[in-house]
């Protein structure tokens, strides 16, 4: 653009005309200016759903075993290994042996810290690790029982204190230090660490005992054993501290459980005790199991039978608690692995009302399960298989997190996690080896988002959204389904009652309404689109849901009353003169439409109670409740609109025909009377068609409460709907209205120059005109309901349930975030799952407005090429 | 009546005067009148509703401030109870309230009841005295009511805790002359010596958080500055020992101000502690208050219209200029004003320039195609993305992110607590930001796109530059539709409130974001914002009802200031159209 200073004609001017230097340098430093910013600018925008994926994908991603050290060794002793376990820094592993033998190796080291016989080598006949507290229970043959816990002594030691070797260490390295292990923590302390087996007091169970399993109570410890002569004790032990000695003691109270012998004779492989000390069960190695109660201590119950592994042959071959000690997996020599947990059915056939069910299989080797390692964090567990490979698992949702092997296929004989699940430590026959686990999110998968999954003590698989409670071992259960429906059933009654009315609205105003009203009508509606939602939700909590739950009735007869007070209101227009109504065919039939509202509400006001009477037994909250009152009027109440839409049909389509054809020659005024009384015919015939259809269903049986209708609750998905609905009638209204208004002016016209009614021309030429525009008018009111926050936080009463019930509230993925976020801990599972919320929010409005962009765009191409 | 049906309409009348009345060509039937009134119902319907909305808060909101009367009940059960008088409602007693009634009234209760279907009336009272009685309210209704009076000498009390209190002034204690007897000599009294106790008191609050905060405020540098050497030099290095004795010097003298202050404070308690109000409650009970608690005090029944308005007026000038007291529930909303009108200033300075930028770089210098138009489409719908969305990318990568990198590198003496990396003003405007670029985008590029082509093609003509074009040609006529992006930015983000819940919105600050400390704006302190005060006082409030009438009042602020941005921006807009339609011929 700028002129060539060696054309002929700018040579011939006085002066050499340039651009100066300083423009050209404004000039690019605006382009530089311009296009980064603007660049970075929509960059910015593009990261927000980038960086959304960045956090949700860390989630679905499974474990990484790393094999990092092996520590070879001739056993010392025949004797086999029983137990392993690990410490919170990875350092130090044990291992106790069938002959009361204790093996402490520093890993990273691979040696051997400590040997030693413990017990003064008596062999215990049984022994139990809780991996959860880390204590251990043997048993002896002698009758004595031994109470202990595995302790890692942490200390901290001075420089000073220590010697030269070890003041070298750099951060992060470790060296032996006698039977302890020294470590330079990357904070450059150094921290020695010690195994110690602590042991109570021995107690007296019986002799001799061939089992034993021991739970740790709030204030005392549960003991169960079975001793050979098949005496099978629940021992509650309850601690007291002597005030003046400090000294613990342990009182012990015994009850005998009904035991008897399996029918096979052989002694069972092992007792366990559940969560709360209060439930026993005895395994056998065939898979029998038998459970006794003893909730009521002084007269427990043998309460089920179960068979754990019901295939022939199979024998079990390791069990364990999974952490919370609810639920027993159980491993047999197919390479099963089962999760059996305890339910309340609804018709339980037990004699506590309790059954064990198995919620959870996995079958994933061939090879018999050899070893089982619980995570004291998480329902994580290990398998190990007699062929050497080993499975990495999360038990609720079936997930397989991480899979490795030995390298020579030795099998595994015990398994340990480390207490931060990021280690796992195996025995086999001559070796001892370390994987390092990389395993963030054990307890997330897709299918655990979005698919049902069966919970501990739940009765069956459901879809649950609870993600935190009180107790340590509870599991976050973090089902998204709840929460997704919350969100469509607040989009769907809102959209239900905000559609029609803004489409409505706009086809009136852009088509029938009076020009100097419309202007102030539309940009009333449009300020409104910038109301806080807050003020909305507030409102809707405050003033609306109570007036609600007070006039029930009479709002939901409002809603009839108001559309027939409409009509009466049209047929009563239609009986004035013509010279009249034409006339006041604009401002003053809005006036009179306007005013039909409060007579359709007074109608509501007075016919709500006789109809509460008639229909709902004289109390509507308590007839939802299904406390009182036949199925019978609450069809009939309910089918109302149905039976209105099928009359308008029928009249539609046949009377309304043979009406024309016959008053062709009428005078208007007859018109008008015959047109009234086929409405007053609509009205009898919707009710009588509502009346049959809830006889018919009534005495099939069929109750509406339980489906749409059910319980009534202040906070719920009527109001939701109601208060939502009003806040996208503005945004739908005005972009329908822009629709509309924009269908080309010569349509209209031509279609009223050929004798249509302004009627007529709205139904059959503009509204199919402007067809995609209110569609897309529509997509984009729905892109609101859906990501809405602040009024379903106030007004939705936040429970997460799947129920249609209108009367109910639920809890959408927007307030979901809102409340729990701020509570979730940055990079935890938690955070990751709202932010998949949010991720999946952001998902859905895109893909709608998208839609309803793209739809706009066409709409506009036609209405420019009409 | 809109032109095409009046000329229809007048068509078929001239139809209809010639053909005579029988013989109509138009059936009732095709004019779809039912259809059309049900139309017409649903367009009053959204607007009744929306007038009603606004309707309702003005009813509820602006009355808050108005004294009313007080009333003093005595009930049958022998109760006696003062108060404003908060609701009126018809409800149904239950059975057992009348069985519990003395027999007479039990059975004049039952008759007046029967009469009216069982339905009673019933007043909710304030009746205050909250350390006495153990609640704010109180249901009266009207078959229990013995008597009514208006007693003239009530005082409606507005103090700093427990709320407010109704009673009949016994004595005033002032520095220790006590004046008892007649309520207009106690109450001139009280009129005579309030202000100074007020005074006193605000000195005292001046000493307490100003003055001492300024002391810890030293200490803390000092603190600071002595981790800053420790995280460079390590402990026990010799720069590590001058701060050490640096900080102890300090904190001396420090530590003798601080006796000062309390030294201060301390004469201020004494001095106010012989100031005291003796009242009667309706019920007897008899209660002290130091005058420099008591908020404000007025005789409720004696005041002239006149003295409404005084006391109105005085109510409203607290609740715009002063801090909020009794966890919210009374006094001001000053510091939520402050740090909306704060927020919504810093992400206009944000959003402005860029989503002007971001638009010329669409319409003026990206070359059109495929990409750009993607990137247009893309850049509406981000319109339609819920604003908890943005909350949760301001929280994750704002806060979280850039936030604790911020605070690694400029605030490794703070750490662990976070400076930026939690929820604070800047986080929360360049969230809301984000959330308003296509509201600027979007009408900048229409006005953009709107200016006639000939005007650039002019410009050219005469030789100026592309940039020369856009900035004395293009943007001068575009000033409109980017005025009307701003203000519509500001109103959308003024009223915005769930992302501002995860990026720092809070119930209470202690401190506003502003002040005169160096450096003067404190962007990484958290704020208080209308509308979260809206959503923590209407939903999270202890004291709900107490709550009602101040959440109705800070609604209708709120509703205010962004109605009012939002016919600003239509009015700017109107007029802006009209003088350059002038221009284009």
């Amino acid at each position: 653009m700028n002129p060539d200073p060696n054309s002929p004609r700018t040579k011939r001017a006085r002066k050499t005309r340039t651009t100066r230097p300083s423009v050209k340098r404004v000039e690019t430093l605006a382009r530089l200016v311009v296009t980064l910013g603007g660049g970075a600018t929509i960059l910015a925008v593009a990261t927000i759903c980038l960086f959304l994926v960045w956090v949700v994908v860390p989630m679905f991603r499974g474990a990484e075993l790393a094999a990092s050290g092996e520590v070879h060794e001739h056993a010392l002793s025949a004797a086999r290994p029983v137990h392993t376990g690990v410490d919170e820094y990875r350092q130090l592993s044990w291992t106790v042996f069938s002959d009361g033998a204790l093996e402490v190796h520093a890993l990273a080291h691979g040696q051997l810290l400590e040997r030693s016989l413990l017990f003064d080598g008596v062999a215990p006949t049984c022994s139990a690790y809780n991996v959860e507290d880390g204590s251990l229970a043997f048993g002896f043959a002698d009758g004595r029982a031994l109470l202990g816990r595995v302790v890692f002594a942490t200390a901290f030691a001075g420089e000073s204190e220590v010697t030269p070797e070890l003041r070298q260490l750099s951060s992060g390295e470790s060296r032996v230090d006698g039977a302890g292990l020294v470590e330079r923590t990357p904070e450059g302390q150094l921290r020695r660490t010690q195994l110690e087996l602590q042991f109570d007091a021995p107690l007296e169970l019986g002799t001799p005992l061939v089992a034993i399993d021991a739970t740790s109570l709030t204030n005392g410890v549960a003991v169960c054993a079975l001793t050979s002569e098949g005496q099978l004790t629940l021992n509650a032990g309850r601690k007291t501290t002597n005030l003046l000695t400090g000294e613990e003691t342990l009182q012990l109270t015994r009850c005998v459980l009904p035991y008897r012998p399996a029918p096979s004779g052989a002694a069972p492989l092992a007792v366990k005790l559940t969560a709360g000390g209060d439930n026993v069960l005895a395994i056998w190695r065939d898979g029998r199991c038998v459970r006794y109660d003893a909730r009521d201590f002084e007269a427990p119950t043998e309460a089920e039978v179960l068979d754990l592994v019901p295939e022939q042959d199979a024998t079990v071959t390791a069990l364990d608690f999974v952490i919370g000690k609810r639920t027993l997996i159980v491993g047999d020599s197919l390479g099963r692995v089962r999760g059996w947990f305890r339910i309340k059915p609804d018709a339980a056939e037990t004699r506590d009302g309790a059954r064990t069910v198995c919620g959870h299989e996995f079958a994933l080797e061939a090879s018999p399960v050899s070893a089982l390692a619980p995570s004291a964090a998480s329902r994580t567990f290990a398998i190990g298989y007699g062929n050497g490979r080993a499975h990495l698992v999360y038990m609720t949702t079936e997930r397989v997190l991480g899979t490795t092997s030995t390298a020579d296929g030795s099998a595994l004989a015990t398994l340990a996690l480390a207490p931060r699940e990021n280690a796992l430590v195996a025995r086999t026959a001559d070796a001892l080896m370390r994987w390092d686990v990389e395993c963030e999110h054990p307890e997330v998968s897709l299918a655990g988002l979005f698919a049902p999954v069966w919970y501990e003590n739940y009765p069956r698989a459901e879809h649950v959204w609870q993600s935190s409670s009180g107790t340590d071992d509870f599991e976050p259960k973090l089902g998204l389904i709840p929460l997704v429906f919350g969100t469509l059933k607040a989009t769907l009654y809102s959209m239900l009652f905000g559609v029609p009315l803004a489409l409505l609205a706009a086809i009136f105003s852009s088509e029938f309404l009076d020009k100097r009203l419309r202007v102030g009508v539309k940009s009333t509606i449009e300020v409104m689109a910038s109301l806080p939602s807050v003020v909305l939700g507030f409102l809707s909590a405050i003033v609306i849901a109570p007036v609600v739950q007070g006039l029930l009735i009479e709002t939901l007869t409002a809603l009839y009353m108001l559309p027939v007070a409409l009509l009466c209101g049209a047929y009563a227009w239609q009986l004035l003169p013509q010279r009249w109504s034409v006339r006041a065919q604009g401002w003053p039939r809005f006036v009179g439409i306007a005013l039909m509202l409060p007579v359709g509400i007074a109608a509501a006001l007075l016919l709500g109670p006789p109809v509460e009477r008639l229909l709902f037994a004289g109390d509507i909250e308590a007839w939802l409740h299904g406390s009182h009152g036949s199925a019978l009027g609450g069809w009939v109440f309910f089918l109302i609109p149905l039976g209105a839409a099928s009359m308008a049909l029928l009249s539609g389509r046949f009377v309304a025909p043979y009406f024309r054809r016959i008053s062709r020659s009428w005078s208007r005024a007859s018109c008008a009377r015959l047109d009234l009384a086929r409405f007053a015919l609509s009205v009898v015939g919707t009710l009588a068609l509502a009346l049959a259809a809830g006889f018919a269903l009534d005495s099939a049986g069929i109750d509406p409460r339980g489906g749409i209708v059910d319980t009534y609750v202040q906070r719920n998905a009527l109001v939701v709907g109601f208060i939502m609905g009003f806040a996208i009638i503005p945004i739908i209204y005005t972009l329908a209205e822009d629709a509309l208004t924009s269908v080309p002016e010569h349509l209209r016209l031509a279609s009223l120059g050929a004798g249509a009614t302004p009627w007529q021309t709205a139904v059959r030429v503009i509204v199919p005109t402007a067809a995609s525009g209110l569609f897309s008018a529509i997509m984009v009111g729905l892109g609101r309901a859906v990501g809405e926050t602040m009024i379903v936080l106030m007004a939705a009463g936040n429970t997460p349930l799947l129920e249609w019930n209108a009367f109910s509230g639920f809890r959408t993925l927007s307030a979901n975030i809102a409340v729990e976020l701020p509570e979730a801990v940055e990079g935890s599972t938690h955070y990751r799952t709202l932010f998949l919320a949010a991720l999946t929010l952001f998902v859905m409005t895109f893909v709608v407005n998208t839609a309803a962009e793209i739809v706009r765009q066409r709409f506009r191409k036609r209405a420019f090429q009409l | 009546m809109s032109p095409t049906t009046t000329t229809e309409a007048s068509a078929e009348r001239k139809l209809a005067r010639r053909r005579g009345a029988g013989q109509r060509r138009t059936s009732l039937f095709a004019h779809g009148e039912p259809l059309v009134w049900l139309t017409g119902g649903a367009l009053a319907l959204a607007v009744v509703m929306i007038l009603g909305l606004l309707l309702l808060v003005l009813r509820q909101g602006l009355p808050t401030f108005w004294p009313s009367e007080v009333v003093q009940v005595s009930t049958v059960a022998g109760g006696v109870h003062a108060g404003e008088v908060a609701d009126v409602d018809v409800y149904r007693p239950e059975a057992h309230v009348l069985d519990a009634l003395p027999e007479a009234v039990a059975a004049r209760a039952r008759a007046s009841l029967a009469e009216r279907d069982g339905l009673s009336e019933r007043r909710m009272l304030r009746t205050g005295n909250y350390e006495l009685t153990g609640t704010h309210y109180t249901w009266v209704s009207d078959f229990e009511l013995a008597e009514e009076t208006r007693p003239e000498w009530i005082l409606v009390v507005e103090r700093l805790e427990n709320g407010r209190f109704y009673g009949t002034p016994r004595s005033i204690a002032v520095q220790g002359t006590t004046t008892e007897g007649d309520a207009q000599l106690v109450w001139d009294q009280f009129e005579r010596h309030h202000d100074a106790a007020r005074e006193r008191w605000q000195v005292k609050r001046e000493l307490e958080t100003v003055e001492i905060g300024e002391v810890n405020r030293l200490i803390e540098a000092a603190r600071l500055e002595l981790r800053e050497v420790e995280l460079a030099h390590g402990v026990d290095s010799e720069p590590w020992r001058a701060a050490q004795r640096e900080l102890e010097q300090r904190t001396h003298s420090a530590e003798a101000e601080f006796q000062r202050l309390r030294r201060e404070i301390d004469a201020l308690t004494e001095a106010g502690r012989g100031s005291t109000l003796t009242l009667v409650s309706a019920d007897g009970a008899s209660t002290t208050l130091a005058l420099e608690e008591i908020v404000r005090a007025y005789p409720a029944n004696r005041l002239s219209t006149a003295e409404r308005i005084g006391v109105y007026l005085s109510r409203l000038a607290e609740f715009l200029f002063d801090e909020p007291r009794e966890a919210n529930s009374e006094g001001g909303v000053f510091p939520a004003m402050f740090g909306t009108v704060l927020m919504t200033l810093i992400m206009a300075v944000l959003v402005v320039p860029f989503g002007v930028l971001a638009a010329l770089y669409l319409r003026e210098y990206a070359k059109p195609g495929a990409v750009v138009s993607a990137v247009r489409i893309a850049i509406n719908n981000l319109a339609g993305v819920p604003s908890i969305v943005f909350g949760v990318f301001g929280l994750g990568f704002f806060c979280y992110i850039v936030g604790a990198n911020v605070d690694e590198l400029l605030f490794s003496a703070k750490l662990p607590t976070p400076t930026y990396g939690k929820g604070g003003l800047m986080w929360a405007s360049l969230t809301l930001a984000l959330l308003t670029l296509p509201v600027v985008i979007v009408p900048t590029e229409e006005a953009l796109s709107a200016v006639p082509r000939s005007m650039r093609e002019g410009s050219f003509a005469c030789g100026a530059t592309k940039w020369q074009t856009i900035w004395r040609i293009v943007l001068p006529r575009a000033l409109p539709g980017i005025m009307t992006g701003m203000i519509l930015a500001l109103a959308r983000g003024a009223g915005e409130v769930a992302p501002l819940m995860l990026v720092g919105a809070v119930k209470l600050a202690p401190e506003l974001p502003l002040d005169t400390h160096w450096p003067f704006l404190h962007p990484e302190r958290s704020f208080m914002h209308l509308g979260f005060h809206i959503y923590d006082l209407g939903f999270q409030s202890q004291n709900s009802e107490a709550a009602k009438p101040m959440v109705y009042t800070t609604t209708l602020l709120l509703i205010g200031i962004v109605v009012a941005l939002n016919v600003l921006a239509i009015w700017i807009r109107a007029r802006l159209r009209r003088r350059f339609q002038g221009s284009q011929l």
